[in-house]
């Protein structure tokens, strides 16, 4: 019997009816590397598929095997895209630095020395705005040092995480946060609420440096329950305010 | 248990109710990444680490404490085997884990199936016992509301919650202990929600409605890494009924999560209370609830120490490597059904808190950026090549011709070339520093294996004899009955205002 042949007899690596493969291209490309060898391998055995899949299961895939799939990626000059900084600190070698975002926000209008520069979706409605210092967080030391210092009062905390442990310890000493991810339901979102820290999720932004003077628009409503379905979202705005005005 | 035609078809149903539920929870939500924990890799690593292990745990638990009497005795108190660890999770990252293999051409449908059947059996069982009050299976069949609370524990809730206002001590302390409650929870669990838990709503009347708030794993417990954190605490769980006004409660999802009308605002609180139950607590155990003030201190105590060990757990987390920070993450994941062990009395540390041999293979595919794709390709955009199906059907929410977990095929009654088990020798490593804390329960800081020793002595005494049977749909008819008295003053002993009252009070003889 042929290769393809036996293979064909096998439900485990026949390709599916219905399906053509991934629509995003990394794991496209790693599981049809990880598919095409498992193939490979259980060919080579000559054995009943059912005395290899778990009697036999390392000769299928084995660590190896993972390694060299992921070097071949790299050989060929793909970077990952990076989520969490350990990530990019342990294996720098491995992936994309990140890029400093051009300014998203269009340029807004300005008026009371004010220019609006960005917009996001309120957590919880208050009374008023909040006026304060934007500070960019995006590391594991920043948080350290603001543990051991304390963090200045009127801090708004620009972070681009919507996950709720970067900033964990410090959270609750932000005069507002501006997240430039996630949603109102988000980790970080659920805590803004439960800590009544006024909050912006969601937030598309023009540059904001450290020092600046922001405000953000936590009088808005907060988004409706199917504004993310709806695309209904972005109604609180975030100003800067004009040195000297 | 052995595998039929009625079996296999009863399977197939659960699965895909399941299937339904999970691709709704996951595309109501964004993918949650997290600029701390490499989420996504670990996430798929834990779903594999579930699929090689949990069956073999879960037939050890079955056997010593069936599925049904374990959803008995998660139907009365708050136990971490609640809705979005053990009904939706156990379930789901098995079957999850299961996709992944199947996608890589490392099994094939029908292998595993006696696995499945059992997983599956296993689950559907304790669901249905869990839910046995509402009568339904899951939180969406009830759709999306969870009310397992008989009412003898909802009558001494309402009697004994302290009452509050906007601003006064008691509602300050409990809105920030909530707050740092949920801050703790989300760090300890690695930045997933598991660890935080909302039941109900129950109607209080007068438009006002209960849910009931549940925090796991506060301390020294089965996390390596809780060693030695907020050790002052002397609970490992708390739960915090909370009464709202004005508030409709109008989603209550199998990720345990709320959604409200008008949002969850603080303000509207107007009575709180908090309690603590483990494997070892006859009903819930009340906590400081003698007086408002004691509970309003209680609460800024706890709050202190949180706030604190919130602070210490960071800076241990912030030194981890990449690969300590998946491990830990995934197996947060991979043992959201370890609390059934400390049930049935059968916890051993290796058993939920090593990643298996079979699972460390994968780790150099999982970079960020495939634990992110991969995920989104299985239970999102659902595109896995067999995720598909005829080009003829139309799925429940997407209306496409796809599913995100497969069935079992029939052919599994007249086809053999299948390996009916993954097996159940179990051998793992875990690069975190090993765990050597003590286990913080209800009757003291223990030794685990005194804690399973009482574990398998213990019966709640709601649940011994024939109480296990005396239902809401006896009590209707038998409330004037000694035995009806009986019941409910078991559940009564610990209440401040009902203690003694018995089975025939109704809602108007509580104030």
């Amino acid at each position: 019997m042929s290769d393809s042949a036996q293979q064909a007899t096998v439900p485990a690596h026949t390709p599916p009816k219905w399906g053509t493969t991934e629509v995003l291209p990394l794991p496209a490309r790693f599981n049809s590397a990880v598919r095409e060898l498992a193939a490979k391998r259980f060919a080579a055995t000559g054995a009943a598929w059912k005395d290899v899949v778990f009697a036999r299961q390392f000769d299928l895939f084995s660590l190896s095997d993972a390694q060299a799939i992921e070097q071949a990626a790299l050989d060929d000059g793909y970077r990952f895209e990076f989520s969490a900084t350990v990530s990019l600190e342990s294996e720098p070698h491995k992936y994309k630095r990140p890029e400093r975002t051009g300014a998203t926000f269009a340029d807004g209008e300005s008026s009371d020395g004010r220019r609006q520069v960005g917009v996001g979706d309120n957590v919880l409605r208050k009374s008023e705005n909040v006026v304060g210092e934007a500070a960019l967080i995006s590391t594991t030391e920043q948080v350290m040092s603001y543990l051991a210092d304390g963090v200045p009062p009127g801090t708004i905390a620009v972070i681009d995480d919507s996950g709720g442990t970067l900033t964990a310890p410090i959270i609750e000493g932000f005069a507002g946060v501006i997240c430039l991810g996630g949603t109102v339901r988000s980790h970080l979102g659920i805590l803004a609420r439960e800590y009544d820290v006024p909050t912006l999720m969601n937030c598309t932004i023009d540059a904001i440096s450290d020092g600046d003077v922001v405000e953000i628009e936590v009088t808005a409503a907060p988004p409706a329950a199917d504004a993310y379905e709806t695309g209904d979202t972005g109604h609180a705005r975030i100003w800067l305010h004009e040195k000297g005005a | 248990m052995e595998i039929d035609y009625r079996r296999l078809l009863e399977a197939n149903n659960y699965l895909r109710q399941l299937s339904d539920t999970t691709y709704w929870l996951c595309i109501t939500r964004t993918v949650q990444e997290s600029k701390l924990f490499p989420m996504n890799p670990y996430m798929l690593l834990s779903y594999l680490n579930t699929f090689y292990r949990l069956p073999t745990l879960l037939r050890e638990i079955d056997a010593v404490t069936p599925a049904e009497e374990l959803g008995d005795r998660a139907r009365e108190v708050s136990l971490k085997v609640n809705t979005v660890n053990a009904a939706w999770g156990m379930p789901a990252f098995y079957l999850i884990g299961r996709e992944m293999l199947m996608n890589w051409g490392l099994l094939g449908p029908a292998d595993a199936v006696q696995d499945v059947v059992d997983v599956l059996d296993f689950s559907r069982r304790f669901n249905l016992s869990y839910h046995r009050n509402d009568g339904h299976l899951t939180n969406k069949e009830f759709g999306d509301r969870s009310q397992y609370l008989p009412e003898r524990t909802l009558q001494v809730f309402e009697a004994d919650l302290h009452g509050v206002t906007p601003g006064d001590r008691l509602h300050t302390a409990a809105t920030k202990l909530i707050a740092q409650l949920s801050q703790f929870a989300f760090l300890a669990h690695c930045e997933c929600r598991i660890g935080i838990h909302t039941s109900g709503p129950y109607n209080f009347g007068e438009n006002r409605q209960l849910i009931v708030r549940d925090f796991f794993e506060l301390t020294e417990g089965d996390y390596p890494w809780l060693d030695g954190i907020a050790t002052q605490l002397p609970h490992m769980n708390l739960t915090i009924p909370i009464v709202f006004k004005d508030t409709n409660f109008h989603l209550m999802d199998d990720w345990a999560s709320f959604e409200a009308e008008p949002a969850y605002d603080a303000n509207n609180i107007v009575a709180v209370g908090m309690y603590t139950a483990d494997a070892l607590t006859d009903g819930y155990v009340p906590v400081a609830m003698e007086n408002a003030e004691t509970l309003a201190e209680t609460m800024e105590n706890y709050r202190e120490i949180l706030n604190q060990a919130t602070a210490d757990l960071w800076k241990r987390i912030a030194t981890w490597t990449r690969e300590q920070m998946i491990d830990a993450g995934a197996l947060v994941y991979s043992s959201v059904a370890k609390d059934f062990a400390h049930l049935a009395g059968t916890y051993r540390q290796d058993d939920w808190f090593q990643i298996d041999d079979r699972v460390q293979r994968f780790k150099p595919l999982m970079n960020d950026e495939y634990g992110r794709d991969n995920l989104a390709e299985m239970v999102g955009l659902l595109g896995f090549p067999h995720q598909k199906a005829n080009e003829y059907t139309m799925a429940r929410y997407s209306g496409l011709n796809q599913n995100m977990l497969t069935g079992i095929p029939y052919s599994v009654l007249v086809d053999d070339d299948f390996a009916p088990t993954a097996g159940n020798q179990l051998s793992g490593s875990s690069s975190l520093p090993p765990k050597t804390g003590l286990w913080t329960t209800s009757q003291g800081r223990l030794e685990i294996d005194e804690y399973n020793r009482r574990a398998r002595e213990f019966t709640p005494s709601v649940l011994q004899g024939a109480n296990r049977y005396l239902d809401e749909e006896w009590v209707k008819r038998n409330y004037r009955s000694e035995r009806a008295d009986e019941l409910y003053k078991l559940t009564q002993r610990t209440s401040r205002n009902l203690a003694g009252r018995g089975a025939g009070l109704r809602r108007a003889d509580l104030h």
